[in-house]
């Protein structure tokens, strides 16, 4: 069945090169720094990673290895805030923009559309279309993805970079004890305009605390 | 959240898998030194994230990640690897300790399969992974890297058979 097995054998035969002994005492050395926390290149390190990551540029294996619990990554809390508010500012900026966009568009269609009285129904709220059993559209009148500036909703992760278990707790509601757990995530929201190919990325870092019952035997 | 594995544990882990996941880190690095570190970055980190010791897939896959961030650092040398890997230059390929002239032929040959296929036979062969951890490693399916690794080794057969 498999007429490669003389070819395999050879191919094990041939050995890699070994590591340098440097190599060794290197990882040694590094893993005995790192046992009581972060190094300072570490630190570089992570500092770099998230620049490239906010920038969709690192490559995690689509986040598989951020999934893990990393507890150091908390001290990085400060730099990962601050890159949020930014992102958080540009977005809002955006937003508003957008809005203040798609009101002037929206008076001038109502400028444009004065003599007929069936376009102008098109601008009302979608209850008073209803009720003149009329097909309900926007309330700008504007088909949603025709308009240049119509931004959909193209992705979202959220990365659990820290995981504490703060232990049981009672609470007066309830009669079980509860085991608390407190998640430190990065958040991010991505959405894209299909027309311009303009696509809008809000990271964010958030904070969970989940409650989970449990029962004695 | 400490490791179960001793810091002895991962000490001569690292001792019996070292060569192949150096091996593997040299197929995106041009001299062995970049390998070396790129292997010392991907094994720290994932010992550092608790990490199961036997999470093979997860090692080579932080190991190809850092390889990749590795390059792109810089941006003048992802240009280089990038011009480096289109040529297929030999300097960047796998290195073997290679006794005889047999050897030396099969190494050549690995050296020059495409990068897909190598880096699955690489994986397979020098560090016996599973078709399963490798497809988790490089983030493909299952049919993907056995289709790749029985490539690998049809194109080397075909290679070394006598003109």
């Amino acid at each position: 069945m498999n007429d490669f097995t003389e070819l395999e054998n050879d191919l094990r035969a041939l050995r890699p090169a070994r590591p340098s002994p440097v190599l060794f005492e290197r990882i040694e050395e590094a893993m005995a720094e790192n046992y009581n926390g972060v190094t300072a290149k570490e630190a570089r390190w992570s500092w770099r990673h998230l620049i490239e990551w906010s920038r969709g540029n690192a490559s995690d294996m689509n986040g598989q290895l951020d999934r893990a619990t990393e507890r150091e990554r908390a001290s990085q809390t400060p730099f990962r805030f601050g890159i949020a508010l930014a992102a958080a500012t540009a977005a809002v900026l955006l937003l508003l923009a957008r809005i203040n966009t798609d009101q002037t568009r929206s008076e001038g269609k109502e400028i444009a559309q004065v003599s007929p009285a069936s376009e102008t129904t098109q601008v009302l709220p979608g209850t008073q279309n209803l009720s003149e059993g009329r097909p309900v559209r926007g309330r700008s009148g504007v088909e949603g993805p025709t308009s240049l500036n119509q931004f959909i909703p193209a992705g979202a992760t959220q990365v659990v970079y820290s995981e504490r278990d703060e232990g049981l707790q009672f609470t007066d509601s309830s009669k079980q004890p509860l085991r608390r757990l407190r998640y430190q995530t990065q958040q991010t929201w991505q959405w894209r305009n299909p027309t311009t190919g303009a696509s809008l990325r809000v990271s964010y870092p958030s904070e969970e605390v989940v409650l989970i019952p449990v029962s004695g035997q | 959240m400490d490791n179960i594995a001793s810091h002895e544990d991962w000490k001569s882990y690292f001792s019996e898998i070292g060569p192949g996941l150096l091996l593997f880190a040299r197929q995106w690095a041009r001299s062995a030194a970049d390998a070396e570190d790129i292997v010392q970055e991907a094994f720290v980190k994932f010992w550092r994230r608790n990490h199961k010791i036997n999470n093979r897939a997860l090692l080579y896959a932080t190991v190809r990640s850092i390889a990749l961030d590795f390059i792109r650092r810089d941006k003048r040398r992802a240009r280089r690897e990038a011009t480096l890997f289109a040529e297929a230059d030999p300097t960047i390929e796998p290195q073997f300790e290679w006794e005889d002239e047999a050897q030396s032929a099969l190494a050549t040959a690995v050296s020059s399969l495409p990068h897909d296929q190598r880096e699955v036979l690489v994986l397979k062969i020098w560090n016996e992974l599973t078709f399963s951890e490798i497809a988790g490693a490089l983030g493909i399916s299952q049919n993907t890297a056995a289709s790749r690794y029985r490539y690998a080794l049809a194109n080397l057969k075909k290679s070394l058979q006598p003109q």
